[in-house]
């Protein structure tokens, strides 16, 4: 029985011995926590004031670390430092007894009428005597937190105004704040970026009033820690700083748009110039352009109204406005040939200017008399309820001719269609890409895009009208050679000349 | 004054509104953004001239008793009602001048209108594109000539792209049609913006500089 | 009224009152207000069908759904307009009693008087309806179809001018390596050399003969009229393309109303 026991304790030591010898002897590629050195951390950190924007930004730079994602010190992403005076702290804070007081506010003031006509109510009900108590209590209940509210408001609403006074004082102190670095601040991260990634930019917004506020003109310090899998083993870069930021004047990245401002302005004022000096201007033919005649008199003959569609554009957009002018020759040949003309519209400032035209054109063909306000009205501002008026429009009035010029969308077809439906001959003009295709396919007539533009110069043959086609074809001619050079460029790798168009912001 | 101030308004504006696209200063992004929400107002009020002139010319229909006289009673019927739902509202279980409470939409009859009868007709309007795209291709795809061949050619091949019946053909067919949509789509959209941009661009400067005053009227 | 047309329309009627009670009659054991939801849905099913019913040709029931959408409608985006945007916000900006009254927070700012201007432009646009000072109107025109002016040329002088050239910029050759590179691995695939750079080519001289077709101050003959030809061939593709594009999304919209008849309607399918 002793040698037993003598074995069993033996076996239990022998047992332990060896699990803790194998503990001790740790496999080979298993690391120990302590014994692993931190990445090597970013270099060259640079901050700088974000470019071309309104300012509330600083973008860093910096050369990525050695040990980015690679290795056994792999830097798994970088977290971006800022330092941050505790005096935004105090200013988070009167931010947030700001929002709580505006809450208490609104709270109240919906509270007190409801609890208010409640109170009425109670007091014109009659009640049986049995919960008379009970009727009582909340009658009560009602009159004291009415009583409490009505004392509470003005309380709040002078702490309110408090509040908004402090704010604006603690915003106004920001770049003071800040100059205390490095004391009574802490650095605080705000933005991570990844591995391989070697910017950041930190964006704040303009609004004074929003958290997220991020003043000009005050001095920033960043710092950039490169950090591994175990997030508590990282480096830390060089400090930068102070940088500040601020709103740019000139977005250089718009460059190439400004240079063809100027080129697109010179050009028009040059042949419009030209054109008024009595210079001839050919313009080819445009079949839908020539047909407006014919379909006039189409119309007129048969003793059938031209129905006039603008498009579910607004007065702003400017193939609703290029209608416009198209309306006006078609609103004079109509009043010459006394035929009738109807103009629904979708827009209702459309439905103004467009009375407007209508009326001048009946005046010029001298005909005021024949003029009348419901030639032009409004349809409704509902894109299918107005395709729905204008269809019912079509199919009881039965025109001769129909025009769609303006800006179309998904109605196009519907439009199109109805009309081949009433037998009319029809003329469009869009600059709506994607409608392009159901206009020509339904349609007699399509003005395909800048043709509804040059519309109004060929109906008019203004000379001015038709000196600024002209600068529009030496823009063509331009757009045509510059294609030819990018060809070009982008074949032998010019990117310097493939550059000079990018626009960057 | 009534042609050359408003003249001098579309300048000003016009010019200003170039000159901040250049300039990303905060000042000059602040005007941008008031500028843009008055626009949104001004908006608003020409509503009421648009609704004041359905009304009247909904009336004079009825009045002219011309044929279909009876319907624009139901427009107005429906205007005046939809008016009623939208701007009336329960709020503590009485009827007031509102629209919306912490819950939501405070008269159930507002949405109902719009979901039983704004929706339906709306999307069976949008559904009508279905029979119109078919009586479209019908009457338009004929190879009269060389330029409808085109657009027949090219319509069948996309249209037959995703067709699983085209036996040995299809992935050819797939391909054919993935082609025409990159390349010379690309090819003549890229044209046809060009144009347009150029004409937006041109008439956009014709405006600020009146040239373009159509829009004014006259007197 | 014909004799006809008011018997089609009593059987409609008679139709409609008979789904109503069909329908309300299957939703009494899910719906609580049963008798209004098979109203809401019947009435919906109708309007639908009267919709449909413009394709046979115009008839009272598209005229009374037509009018009943316009006169629903125009008021909906009224009363829309007025919530949201008067009195969500240019009503908080303006005035503390007004935005109490409305029950919405007052907005307080430095430059919330400039909130007056649009108030004062809108009440302008009113004068409209005046013969005598109907011209005030012009002035928040002109506001409006300037700042849009002004904002459109930049706009569009980038994205449909600026952009779109500097996007033409295609290489003649794409991943050139020399002719026995370009022999050796030549196909047809539409991932292959040959393609891509025949697609090149293609953009390029589609763009310059598009363009081509839009001069308009000189005479298409000759070459430039033969490319002004292929100018318009391949916009014709281009139309072909996009118009069979739109044919399977503009079908779906029809199975979704369909959809609503076969089930929501008539309870045919699940």
């Amino acid at each position: 029985m002793k040698h037993k026991s003598l074995v069993i304790l033996l076996f239990i030591f022998c047992a332990f011995t060896l699990s803790a010898a194998q503990e001790d002897a740790a496999p080979v590629d298993t690391v120990q926590v302590d014994s692993i050195l931190p990445p090597a951390p970013v270099s060259m950190l640079t901050a700088k004031d974000g470019e071309n924007d309104h300012g509330h930004s600083i973008t860093l730079r910096w050369e990525l670390s050695a040990d980015d994602g690679a290795g056994q010190n792999s830097v798994l992403s970088y977290e971006i430092f800022r330092w941050v005076p505790f005096f935004m702290d105090t200013l988070q804070s009167i931010q947030d007894s700001l929002e709580q007081t505006e809450a208490y506010i609104a709270e109240l003031r919906t509270f007190l009428p409801r609890a208010e006509k409640r109170l009425k109510e109670y007091r014109k009900r009659k009640k049986p005597k049995l919960v008379i108590v009970i009727f009582v209590d909340s009658t009560q209940f009602y009159e004291d937190t009415i009583a409490a509210s009505k004392r509470l408001l003005p309380e709040y609403e002078e702490q309110l105004k408090q509040l908004r006074q402090w704010r604006k004082q603690a915003i106004d102190e920001i770049p003071q704040a800040h100059t205390s670095y490095p004391e009574q601040g802490e650095w605080r991260k705000v933005g991570t970026a990844l591995s391989g990634q070697a910017n950041f930019k930190d964006v704040g917004v303009k609004e004074r009033k929003s958290h997220d506020y991020m003043a000009d003109h005050t001095d920033y310090y960043y710092r950039v820690d490169a950090v591994t899998a175990d997030p508590a083993i990282r480096a830390s870069s060089e400090i930068v700083g102070p940088v500040q930021s601020y709103g740019q004047l000139f977005n250089t990245g718009r460059i190439p748009v400004f240079v063809a401002v100027l080129v697109f302005c010179l050009l028009t004022i040059l042949f419009v110039t030209r054109a008024r000096r009595g210079a001839e201007l050919y313009v080819r033919p445009l079949a839908g352009i020539e047909a407006v005649d014919d379909a006039i008199g189409r119309a007129t003959e048969m003793g059938k109204p031209i129905l006039y569609v603008l498009g579910l554009g607004t007065a702003a957009d400017i193939g609703t406005i290029a209608s416009f002018t198209i309306l006006g020759r078609v609103a004079k040949r109509v009043a010459e040939y006394q035929t009738k003309l109807i103009v629904p519209c979708y827009d209702p400032i459309v439905m103004t200017v467009a009375q407007e035209t209508v009326k001048a054109a009946y005046l010029d063909a001298g005909r005021p008399d024949d003029y009348y306000e419901d030639i032009v009205y409004f349809v409704t501002q509902s894109q299918f309820a107005y395709v729905a008026a204008v269809n019912g429009t079509m199919l009881r009035e039965l025109p001769a001719t129909n025009m769609y010029m303006g800006v179309f969308f998904a109605e196009s077809l519907i439009l199109a269609e109805t009309g081949a439906l009433a037998g009319s001959i029809q003329i469009a003009g869009t600059d709506q890409v994607a409608q392009l295709p159901f206009f020509i396919v339904a349609c007699d007539y399509t003005l395909i895009g800048e043709e509804l533009y040059a519309a109004s110069a060929y109906l008019g043959r203004e000379p001015i009208l038709l000196g600024s086609l002209k600068a529009q074809d030496y823009a063509k001619a331009a757009v045509i050679i510059l294609a030819a050079l990018g060809l070009l460029a982008a074949s032998l790798d010019w990117t310097a000349f493939i550059n000079l168009f990018s626009v960057t912001s | 004054m009534r042609r050359q101030i408003p003249l001098a308004l579309v300048f000003i504006f016009g010019v200003f509104m170039i000159f901040q696209y250049f300039v990303p200063h905060e000042s000059s992004e602040w005007i941008y953004e008031f500028l843009l929400d008055w626009i949104y107002i001004i908006g608003i009020f020409a509503l009421a001239l648009g609704i004041w002139s359905l009304i009247r010319v909904s009336v004079a229909k009825i009045k002219a008793r011309k044929a279909n006289w009876g319907y624009p009673i139901i427009t107005i019927a429906g205007l005046f009602l939809m008016i009623l739902f939208g701007f009336t509202g329960y709020r503590d279980g009485s009827l007031g001048f509102h629209f919306m409470t912490a819950e939501g939409l405070s008269n159930p009859m507002f949405r109902n209108f719009f979901d039983y009868i704004l929706i339906p007709i709306q999307s069976t309007m949008f559904a009508l594109l279905a029979f119109f795209i078919a009586s479209a291709a019908y009457r338009a795809f004929r190879a009269r000539n060389v330029l409808a061949s085109l657009l027949l050619v090219a319509a069948l091949v996309v249209m037959l792209r995703f067709n699983p019946y085209m036996g040995p053909i299809g992935p050819y067919v797939a391909d054919a049609a993935s082609w025409l949509l990159n390349v010379p789509n690309l090819a003549a959209k890229r044209a046809i913006i060009i144009g347009i941009g150029l004409g937006m661009v041109a008439t956009a400067l014709k405006i600020i500089l009146g040239i373009e005053r159509g829009y004014m009227g006259k007197g | 009224m014909r004799r006809s047309t008011i018997i089609v329309m009593a059987a409609v009627f008679g139709l409609f009152i008979l789904s109503w009670i069909l329908r309300s009659t299957s939703l009494a054991s899910v719906q609580e207000h049963y008798l209004i939801g098979g109203l809401k849905v019947t009435f919906s099913a109708f309007l639908t069908l009267a919709i449909l019913s413009f394709l046979y040709k115009d008839n009272p029931f598209y005229k009374f759904a037509e009018h009943l959408f316009v006169g629903i409608s125009a008021a909906f985006w009224m009363s829309m307009g007025f919530w949201t945007t008067i009195v969500g916000n240019l009503i908080p900006r303006l005035s503390r009693s007004l935005s109490e009254f409305f029950q919405v927070p007052y907005q307080p700012g430095s430059y919330n008087f400039v909130y007056f201007i649009p108030v004062i432009l809108g009440i302008m646009l009113l004068m409209r309806l005046s013969s005598k000072y109907g011209w005030f109107a012009r002035w928040p025109l002109a506001f409006i179809v300037g700042t849009f002016a002004g904002l459109n040329f930049v706009r569009y002088l980038r994205s449909d001018f600026v952009e779109q050239v500097s996007a033409t910029f295609v290489p003649l050759l794409v991943g050139w390596q020399g002719v026995g590179h370009f022999v050796s691995n030549f196909s047809l695939s539409a991932s292959g050399q040959f393609v891509a750079i025949v697609g090149n080519w293609v953009i390029f001289l589609g763009v310059i003969c598009g363009i081509i077709y839009f001069f308009f101050s000189k005479e298409h003959k000759g070459a430039f009229g033969a490319a002004s030809r292929v100018g318009i061939w391949i916009l014709m593709i281009t139309f072909g393309a996009s118009f069979g594009y739109t044919v399977m999304g503009r079908i779906s919209l029809l199975v979704g109303r369909i959809t609503f008849l076969f089930r929501d309607w008539l309870n045919l399918i699940s």
